[in-house]
């Protein structure tokens, strides 16, 4: 399924985020299941599906990894974590190291070392997501790399919130 | 077609708003475009949630059976909502309280908490009916007839609690249009009386359930952003600590001695003194106490408001947690509005005032205020409100996910992911031939799929015999907009659909329901066929009047041949609807369904292609052709491009 195309708006990884966000609302409206109480089974059960896709196809289109991924789809690039592609042994080595860093705060309940871990990630995040959109834009096939480093980011991201639930 | 009589003494069915809440209970409507709640012959819109079997296998619910209470505590159950969709096993059963809770028979008999009473077993979807009924009848008192019911559920409730709330409604001989979500349902009711907008928290510390929820008022839709909460904490936490306290004035300082009327004659104290100190420093209650005696305690705010500490802090880390998933800061938000009969409580005030640092909202009675929103929603979803103006975007309030080899949750759905919303997942066989294949759904945050709550097995079966690792099976896990499950799945290869048979961990599955309505009716096999005729009926109706109407704006949409089929299977319907053949409405109705199935599909292409806006007559020519017209709109771009 094609985010894109589902909600019908440009492919381009640069996406202004408030318009797909408002078009997701039109089409809510439109398909959301409270508009279809009272009418045959059939409508009820199609409104639900396409709903499901709205919400979805949106859902895809606000992560910046997964929006990369539907790009890459459309284009017929094999984007899956086995696709062939080897990640570089120095961004796994240092990835390591900050997730047991991670690990550490963890244990020790750390909360400002979290903060400034997270904080450092969340810089680099920025970083990878420009230069994956600028790939992405010239040399499609060359994004698969830059896919690879933000997926470790987003990862690490994904580790640190729910360290920082714990402490919270 | 029968022509709607306006002599008929029969009044039109009118939708109601229900709160089903821990304590107190309540049911509103709305008149000329503003919710209110519904009295009793008292005067007083709570029923409070207490339902009393008498010695005659009477029931009475409300005040008279909460006064009951003090002489029948095993016969009278108050909080059931606290135990709805939960299981034997839960740690909730086993607080103070006076209930005999009977013990599982075997697995098969699943894990659905039942209760003596009296000679009989209840369980708490039966319970949570009786409720129900009586808000019916209340209401039936004041509106003659009862259309369909919005039901509010804590936003926190997981997949169980709902489908048992759910059964509830059916088990009264309620249509439940929706279960709504209380914080959603007060934010209804606050934001169309002031039309707000802004980012606003909903603080709801009701009888037994913590909610909180930041959401998005922008022109008529609400957004929810993040929802947390637990789904076991509430007043009846602060009463039970209060009562402990009174419990040691009595002379029960331990469990030895404490019989089921004392227990309840202390939490009923405890109750009425939490709600004497939210305007007084001082209450003196008196007590009977050990030996015949009575005591007298002196019960400060103070005291209580420490007492009540480790309570009130328990919501902390919710509201922090929902203001990290919703992205925002406390000083971000535009309000707070409190929701709930324990938000009364001086010490929950001040604590959400530093928790946000602003003065709360609570200019509609926290008591009602999700009653009137659920009436507001009712009106909406039958078709009386301007519909058009109003977007509920609710969430699933915790992350859906299966369980892998090793014991792993693998997370399907994530919490916060705005519903109706689906995942697909595909699974392989494991061994040659193998033809069934097993799906543990578990629900929750925690890592290892025991630490999860159970929601169902799923049994896969009728998978095609092929070697091992072949077979393609793809299982859809849909949330729909009441937050219910809904598993299906198919094989890939084949694209044959697979029987997903579900074994609830904590519900009831449909024959028991099934057993529990024949149960209910006082001519058991009769009423029930009754029932299911009439039932059919108002489907037919509802699909003659769709159709109808479709046919009038989208009958473009059709050929001519289409077009004869379905005005044929129309005068069909309408003679089985007619008729007193249950089977003979049932079929009519799937004729039609089948018939008008492709046509839905292209009207819904229609109202997407309006929702978006600026396309032409057509491109929707164009998708009566059977494509998308999405996808021929953007072909067309690509080639320029």
């Amino acid at each position: 399924m094609d985010p894109f195309k589902t909600l019908e708006i440009e492919p381009r990884y640069d996406l202004d985020l408030a318009a797909a966000e408002h078009r997701h609302r039109e089409l809510s409206r439109a398909l959301h299941p409270d508009r279809f109480v009272g009418r045959p089974a059939s409508e009820r059960r199609l409104a639900l599906s396409r709903a499901i896709e709205v919400n979805e196809a949106w859902r895809k289109l606000r992560d910046p990894v997964r929006r990369a991924e539907a790009l890459l789809d459309r284009l017929g690039i094999e984007t899956g974590e086995t696709s062939g592609a080897k990640a570089d042994p120095e961004l796994l080595m240092e990835m390591m190291e900050q997730r047991e860093a991670l690990a550490e705060t963890r244990a020790t309940r750390d909360a400002s070392r979290l903060a400034e871990l997270t904080s450092a990630m969340q810089h680099r995040e920025k970083a990878v997501i420009a230069s994956l959109s600028s790939t992405l834009s010239r040399d499609p096939s060359a994004a698969i790399p830059h896919l690879a480093e933000l997926r470790y980011v987003r990862r690490f991201l994904e580790e640190a919130s729910a360290v920082e639930d714990e402490l919270l | 077609m029968t022509l709607i009589d306006i002599f008929d003494p029969k009044a039109a069915p009118k939708p109601v708003g229900i709160d089903l809440g821990t304590t107190n209970s309540l049911v509103a409507h709305v008149v000329d475009g503003k919710p209110r709640c519904i009295t009793d012959c008292d005067g007083d819109a709570l029923l409070p949630s207490a339902v009393h079997y008498g010695e005659h296998g009477q029931v009475i619910v409300g005040k008279e059976a909460m006064r009951l209470a003090a002489t029948h505590p095993r016969d009278t159950i108050v909080s059931v909502k606290r135990f709805v969709g939960r299981g034997a096993d839960d740690p909730e059963t086993r607080r103070l309280g006076t209930y005999r809770f009977a013990e599982p028979e075997g697995d098969a008999d699943g894990k659905v908490i039942k209760m003596h009473v009296r000679d009989r077993l209840v369980n708490p979807v039966e319970v949570s009916a009786e409720i129900l009924k009586q808000l019916k009848k209340n209401a039936e008192g004041a509106l003659r007839n009862v259309g369909g019911a919005v039901i509010t559920v804590p936003a926190y409730f997981d997949d169980a609690q709902r489908q048992a709330t759910k059964d509830a409604g059916r088990l009264a001989g309620l249509e439940v249009l929706r279960l709504l979500n209380e914080p959603t349902a007060a934010a209804l009711a606050y934001g169309l009386d002031g039309h707000k907008n802004g980012t606003f928290a909903v603080y709801d510390l009701g009888g037994g359930t913590f909610d909180i929820t930041i959401l998005l008022l922008d022109e008529g839709v609400f957004q929810v952003r993040s929802t947390g909460g637990d789904s076991a904490l509430g007043g009846d936490d602060m009463d039970r600590a209060l009562a402990e306290v009174l419990l040691r004035e009595m002379g029960f300082p331990e469990d030895a001695g404490r019989t089921p009327e004392l227990v309840r004659i202390a939490i009923d104290a405890a109750r009425q003194t939490k709600h004497a100190l939210t305007d007084r420093d001082v209450v003196e209650v008196e007590l009977p106490a050990k030996g015949g005696a009575t005591v007298c305690p002196r019960i400060t705010r103070a005291m209580f408001e420490e007492l009540i500490v480790p309570i009130v802090d328990r919501t902390g880390p919710s509201c922090r947690r929902a203001l990290k998933d919703a992205g925002m800061k406390p000083e971000e938000l535009d309000g707070v509005i409190l929701v709930g009969g324990s938000t009364r409580v001086p010490a929950v005030r001040a604590f959400v005032k530093r928790m946000f640092g602003t003065e709360p909202l609570g200019d509609i009675d926290p008591d009602q205020v999700v009653a009137l929103g659920a009436a507001v929603q009712a009106d909406l979803l039958a078709g009386e409100g301007n519909a058009d103006d109003v977007l509920l975007l609710d969430v699933l309030p915790l992350s859906l996910g299966i369980e892998t080899m090793g014991g792993v949750a693998e997370k399907v759905l994530p919490r916060n992911t705005t519903i109706p919303a689906g995942a697909r997942q595909t699974f392989t066989t494991y061994a040659d031939n193998q033809t069934g294949f097993e799906i543990h759904v578990v629900q929750g945050e925690r890592e290892l799929a025991s630490d999860c709550r159970s929601l169902a097995r799923f049994t896969l079966r009728g998978i095609p015999p092929m070697p091992a690792g072949l077979a393609r099976l793809e299982v859809s896990f849909d949330v729909d907009a009441d937050g219910l499950l809904h598993v299906s799945a198919r094989e890939i290869k084949t694209g044959i659909e697979q029987k997903v048979e579900v074994k609830p961990s904590y519900g009831l599955d449909d024959e028991q329901i099934e057993d529990m309505l024949l149960d209910a009716l006082d001519h058991g096999e009769e009423d029930l066929a009754a029932r299911r005729l009439a039932e059919q009926r108002v489907e037919a109706q509802r699909m003659l009047m769709a159709t109808r109407q479709g046919l009038e704006v989208d009958g473009d949409l059709l050929n001519v041949v289409e077009r004869a089929h379905i005005l044929a299977a129309i005068d069909a319907l309408d003679g089985a609807a007619q008729g007193t053949k249950v089977a003979a409405v049932e079929s009519g109705i799937a004729q039609l369904d089948m018939l008008t199935k492709d046509w839905a599909g292209r009207r819904m292409d229609r109202a997407i292609a309006k929702a978006i806006g600026g396309k032409g007559v057509e491109d929707v020519a164009r998708s009566v052709e059977g494509a998308g017209g999405i996808e021929a709109h953007l072909g067309s771009e690509r080639e320029k491009g």
